[in-house]
């Protein structure tokens, strides 16, 4: 029978969660609320005795200092109580962990299908609350429709005896497996199938795998084993594998550039092999710290002799946009399985976030499917609990936001490991598989999620089906499972591993058997989390938390034990072999007998149009504006933007120091809130080696070109590392493209010939500033379809393309943590210079942006002069001349000035005067333009003679001089006063308008 | 005694601290040995063979049903002798962050009379509503007997919690006073109370309270961070710190233990007598 224990804190005791709901509700809909109090509700379907309940009640779910609780509903008071549960299949941790505690404590194990879930009752007390107010908190705050289900019950309907009544989302699907086998007539029939069971095989692959299967030595070895046509199984392999995805067909495609305006013609085969594997392979050669790129989950580099960093970045968008805590939370534990499943594995070291998002004030007509508000929240808050819970620091990360991101919102997730250079005597970073070895499934159990990723159909609302296409990541699961496999790893158990994210089992074990040549499995050794789902689910789901590990069988009785012993479910599910064949069973009954070399052959190169406009043919042009009579509103005003405001409420709420590794954090300065230009870890806690890492993204210049906003995104990660105190000669790099889709369409997508030549153009600039500058990409994903259709007024429906956006992410080692530095200026009477040279460059540029024009010069890169400046700062940096650096970015020389002063508590007197200039440029263009290449410098009066020799030879102006009185002082090229601001109003308004979010 | 100290720290089931936290413990001249919860209740490991045991920070059972709460169950239920024979044979035990959290669960705090099992103290969610990582600084109870805090005064520390606010009830904060059990208390910069006053108290703990001891001063927990402090580069404001002294002429970064790590030297000292 099942029970319903209802669980509160006392009434005198403050309650923040409601708080914060009480708080939400007035700030985002108005509504307003006397008091909020939050019941947890753990409903227990298990048969239990009466001093077994008890028991548990006391002693696991109830504080006794804190906390009551009781069988019955609570008599807490409330004018409306708003009641939230997860939907059927959806990823309750505190439910599961609930299992574990009462196994524990009674000596139990509960019996098949008896489960805990855990939900929450939220009691609303407000005099003038409306049922439809209580609807709202419960629609649009509290619940998503995709993974909850909620209930809301006025007082005076309410049950005092039954309250929220009984609900057990438990799955029950009542499907016996079936494997079916798809008849391949026609090319018509395979994609009417392939159609309606949603496989989205490409069209041109159609024709490549009927050949394969009409093939007589096929069909005769496929009778042997029982097989006649393909089966769902099979096709949904070679689905996955050859999914854009997995297989990068976009970037391994073929693109016929074209440049209207010159008449130049070209023909780019693979943007991969040209401008990434090309390059990186050059550098590779050169850089004796380059170990392991291109092949593996995550690039590695070397750290020190006897250990080597790893680093990946990825892309959660999709799921995040639906479901923004799941999806997010889900990004970070999964890319936190990369390194995981890098080499023989690495310990995680410290994560990054980037999130691009509508405006967080939207107000206008469209309709995403969720406020970019909340849905920023969601996100926010989904990788705080996916990095936090995994003992791992967020260091670093940004947020920006622009209307192109309503139609789809990006979340990029970026981890990075270390790995002792060798295990036992063998290379930590090489693995294989080799015939004879186990195929083990470690981690999570598989259900229905994430199947064919994020299709919203109908049959999900049903009650008792499972939600599975939205998943909520488990980080308490996936972080006992990185111990256990550390610790085999360091034993020597471990012939190969890889995570199990996009495309499952079907992805982890068919890349994996490359290496010996073939597998065998046997599905229904695959633990489940219920019954009832087929052959081919079971094979690409993508439930996550799970590692796929070879191990020789020697070993497998101590790889079991010591799993076991971390409370990590192993199971093993097959063996590889050297047929050449992927052989997949249920019950002995073959389900799928594939030629593992078939992938390789003969499928068609996707083709693209790209169609290159120059700005000028566009129509863009420099916007004509006069010069600004009050300069110090403006400046207030930049500084109020949301993308340039501060956001410390977000680096606040994750941690960023734990593993005790925290040399420079995400927030800098006397107060600690300024956002520094990067992070720097110490990874070795016995060692002075660190690792900088930084971020930068700007995708508002893609509305000028492309290529320029690559070149400049990977300028400032590389400038931001070496501000806090990087190695030139050893950083490296991480791309992550998002694109809207570049598939030419007349009316679904007319400018995709123009997005297709915005991509070819990023990429040639990735290759040119790379090479330039000795980046080698160790990592990079692309998500290539970053759009969304959302209804508007009078029910029409609006495209929304998102910008073209590459995040480029630098790591860099440093030499020693001593030297590192911060951008907040230290000492009233030191010099300040600002290095390099400010030009007309504020195309696509925030303060444009802040009147309305994007404007046609935007920045460029010149590596051939910036490289050799930012050598000499290197080396003053680390001879100790320098007391703050900071790069200038986005919003220019007066939003990071201000910013270094702001963190330095101490005033800044400029003279524009002095600033290097190329011509003549007026003093609004001095102040926002956003030139790349520069810095910002503070030295020491008696440090300046060995400074500017350091930096001799190179454009250098000594600007002005740090103040004691908290004044941002600045006199126009002309020597008139233009601002002359207390630091305070500077603070105030940079905090403007997120300063009292926690 | 002789040889080095031995300190055990716990790890398992969502624990996330124990590298650094042993890091910090060797820094103090202690040989630390991280375990793992099941092998301390499977017998492979004893706590008979070491003299501190420290449970680290980190998300025990993913913190779902209380902080600390279910690591505490699970302890309680496999190895509650063992654990209160370590406690009562003058040994050392130091509880940080979700450390803290299970030790007050486990009633091994406050420990009045010698009682060890009680619960009636709690850390519950932060008033402001949300995880933080922040620094604090700490006024240390000089008069107090913990055997961690000797000798400090007043430092800093990060804090890394979504529920640390210390709460029970008054007439155990007044014994708690009485007796110098509150080792260390959320203050200003220069050292004065907090008086509750955010982001000095940065989760609403009654009294300013950071971390209690045990009436002997040999259990102590805290919800601040000392490993986190292990290096003098983990100070959000060495940066400036170093500036200084690079101006009158000395390196970077001073020599000596840092104020984290003194908190374990001084129990590794006493125990070495």
């Amino acid at each position: 029978m099942p029970h319903r224990l209802e669980v509160t804190l006392k009434p005198e005791l403050f309650d923040a969660e409601g708080e914060t709901l009480r708080r939400k509700a007035w700030d985002y809909f108005g509504i307003r609320l006397d008091t909020v109090r939050t019941v947890s509700v753990v409903t227990i379907d298990a048969d239990l005795t009466p001093e077994q309940l008890d028991l548990i009640r006391r002693e696991v779910f109830t504080n006794p200092v804190t906390q009551m609780s009781s069988y019955e509903p609570l008599p807490v008071p409330f004018d409306w109580t708003v009641w939230i549960g997860f939907r059927p299949g959806v990823r309750d941790n505190p439910g599961s962990t609930g299992v574990e505690a009462v196994e524990d404590i009674l000596g139990i194990q509960l019996a098949p299908g008896e489960n805990l879930y855990t939900s929450k009752r939220y009691c609303l007390a407000g005099k003038e609350l409306s049922g439809d107010d209580a609807r709202k908190i419960a629609e649009d705050l509290l619940a998503n429709d995709i993974i909850q289900q909620w209930k809301v019950f006025q007082a005076a309907d309410w049950n005092p005896a039954e309250g929220i009544g009984i609900i057990i989302p438990k799955v029950k699907l009542d499907h016996t497996p079936t494997v079916s086998t798809i008849p391949i007539d026609s090319d018509q029939a395979l994609q009417a199938v392939s159609d309606e069971r949603n496989l989205a095989l490409n069209p041109n692959d159609i024709p490549t795998i009927r050949r394969y299967f009409l093939r007589d030595s096929v069909q005769e070895q496929r009778r042997r084993v029982g097989l006649s046509d393909p089966t769902d199984l099979e096709l949904e392999y070679i689905s996955q594998a050859r999914s854009d995805h997995c297989n990068h067909n976009t970037f391994r495609g073929l693109f016929h550039y074209t440049d209207p305006m010159t008449g130049q013609a070209e023909d780019v085969d693979s943007l991969f092999k040209t401008c990434i594997e090309a390059p990186t392979l050059k550098l590779q050669s050169e850089n004796d710290w380059v170990v392991s790129v291109l092949w593996d989950n995550a690039g590695i580099g070397r750290f020190d002799d006897d250990h080597y960093y790893v680093i990946t970045g990825e892309t959660h968008n999709s799921p995040s946009n639906m479901e923004a805590y799941g999806g997010a939370i889900t990004g970070i534990v999964g890319v936190y399985r990369d390194p995981l499943g890098t080499g023989k594995g690495a310990r995680l070291l410290m994560g990054g976030y980037g999130y691009c998002v509508g405006p967080r004030d939207y107000s206008g007509d469209l309709q995403p499917h969720l406020h970019p508000r909340r849905l920023l929240d969601g996100v926010i808050e989904g990788v705080r609990d996916g990095g936090n819970k995994s003992g791992i620091p967020t260091t670093f990360g940004h947020i920006l936001f622009h209307p192109g991101y309503l139609g789809k919102c990006l979340v990029f997730v970026t981890a990075v490991g270390l790995m002792p250079a060798r295990v036992g005597d063998a290379p930590a970073d090489q693995k294989k598989t080799s015939a004879g070895d186990l195929i083990i499934m470690c981690g999570g159990r598989v259900g229905k999620d994430g199947i064919h990723g994020v299709t919203a159909s109908s049959e999900i609302f049903s009650e008792n089906t499972p939600a599975g296409h939205v998943q909520i990541g488990d980080p308490y699961t996936q972080k006992k499972m990185h111990d256990f496999l550390l610790e085999a790893r360091d034993e020597g158990l471990i012939q190969f591993i890889t995570d199990n994210g996009g495309g499952g089992l079907s992805s982890s074990i068919g890349e994996s058997a490359q290496f010996s040549n073939g597998c065998v499995v046997d599905l229904e050794k695959v633990p489940l989390k219920y019954e009832g789902l087929d052959q081919w689910e079971i094979w690409v789901s993508e439930s996550q938390e799970r590692m796929t590990v070879a191990v020789r069988p020697e070993d497998v009785d101590r790889f079991m034990a010591l799993s076991r012993k971390h409370a990590v479910e192993s199971t093993v599910i097959g063996h590889y072999t050297d047929s050449g064949k992927l052989h997949i069973r249920y019950n002995g009954e073959t389900c799928a007998y594939v030629d593992l070399d078939f992938l390789e052959s003969g499928f068609p190169q996707w083709e693209f149009e790209a169609e290159w406009l120059p700005p000028a043919a566009r129509g863009l042009r420099e916007p004509v504006i006069g010069e600004p009579a009050s300069y110090a509103d403006l400046l207030l005003d930049m500084l109020a933007r949301p993308n340039v405001s501060s956001k410390e409420w977000v680096p606040r709420q994750y941690d960023h120091e734990v593993q005790g590794g925290s040399v420079i954090k995400p927030m800098v300065g006397v107060d600690r809130d300024v956002p520094s230009d990067a992070a720097v870890i110490r990874p070795v806690l016995s060692s002075p080696r660190g690792l900088a890492f930084s971020q930068a993204l700007l995708p508002t210049y893609s509305a000028v070109d492309a290529y320029h906003m690559t070149a400049c995104a990977i300028d400032e990660a590389l400038r931001r590392v070496i501000a806090v105190g990087g190695d030139c000669d050893h950083v490296g790099g991480v791309d992550n493209f998002c694109w809207p889709n570049i598939q030419y369409h007349p009316e679904k997508n007319p400018d995709g010939k123009f997005k297709a030549a915005q991509l070819v153009r990023a990429c040639r600039a990735l290759r040119d500033v790379c090479l330039a500058y000795g980046i080698p990409l160790l990592s990079g994903k692309d998500s290539m379809y970053v759009d969304g259709n959302l209804a508007g007024r009078y029910g029409i429906s609006h495209k929304v393309s998102a910008p073209e956006t590459i995040q480029f992410s630098a790591i860099s080692r440093v030499p020693d943590i001593a030297h590192c530095t911060t951008m907040d200026v230290k000492v009233a009477g030191d010099l300040v210079y600002l290095l390099g040279i400010t030009r007309d460059e504020l195309g696509g540029s925030e303060y444009y942006d802040h009147l309305g024009y994007v404007g046609r010069q935007v920045p460029e890169v010149r590596p051939e002069t910036f490289q050799p400046l930012y050598r000499c700062l290197q080396t003053a940096i680390a001879d100790s001349l320098t007391a703050s650096v900071r790069g200038i970015y986005r919003g220019g020389l007066a939003v990071h000035a201000a910013l270094a002063a702001l963190a330095g508590g101490l005033g800044l007197s400029l003279d524009l005067a002095k600033v290097p200039l190329e011509e003549a440029l007026r003093d609004d263009k001095v102040l926002f333009s956003e030139s790349t290449g520069r810095f910002l410098v503070t030295v020491a009066p008696d440090r300046r003679q060995a400074f500017e020799a350091a930096l001799d030879g190179h454009a250098v102006g000594c600007i002005g001089v740090v103040t004691e009185a908290p004044r941002m002082v600045i006199r126009g090229t002309r020597g008139e006063p233009l601002v002359d601001l207390a630091l305070d109003d500077l603070k105030t308004a940079w905090k403007a308008p997120f300063g009292d979010l926690v | 005694m002789t040889g080095k100290i031995r300190a055990l720290v716990l790890t398992g089931f969502g624990l996330n601290c124990d590298l650094e936290t042993a890091h910090a413990l060797e820094l103090a001249g202690a040989e630390a040995v991280r375990v793992h919860i099941n092998a301390l209740i499977d017998g492979d490991a004893r706590l008979d063979d070491y003299q501190i045991l420290a449970f680290g920070g980190g998300f025990s059972w993913g913190d779902d049903h209380g902080a600390g709460v279910l690591q505490a169950v699970r302890l309680r239920t496999n190895v509650g002798d063992q654990l209160r024979a370590f406690v009562e044979s003058q040994r050392l035990v130091i509880g940080i962050c979700n450390g803290f959290q299970t030790l007050v669960n486990l009633g091994l705090l406050p420990g009045f009379d010698g009682d060890y099992q009680t619960r009636s103290v709690a850390l519950t969610f932060n008033d402001c509503g949300n995880f933080r990582d922040d620094w604090v600084t700490l006024k240390i109870d000089t008069r107090s007997p913990c055997v961690f805090t000797k000798g400090l005064d007043v430092i800093d520390l990060p804090i890394r919690h979504g529920e640390g606010k210390f709460v029970t009830a008054p007439e155990v904060i007044a014994r708690l006073e009485a007796h110098h059990q509150i080792a260390a208390r959320y203050a200003r910069p220069d050292g004065a109370p907090a008086g509750g006053a955010f982001p000095h108290n940065p989760n609403g703990s009654l009294d300013d309270i950071a971390g209690v001891c045990d009436p002997t001063g040999r259990v102590f927990g805290l919800m601040p961070h000392p490993e986190g402090f292990n290096h003098w580069s983990n100070h959000p404001l060495w940066t400036r710190q170093a500036d200084t002294r690079k101006r009158n002429g000395q390196s970077s970064l001073p020599a000596g233990l840092t104020p984290g790590v003194q908190m374990f030297r001084n129990a590794v000292a006493l125990l070495q007598g």
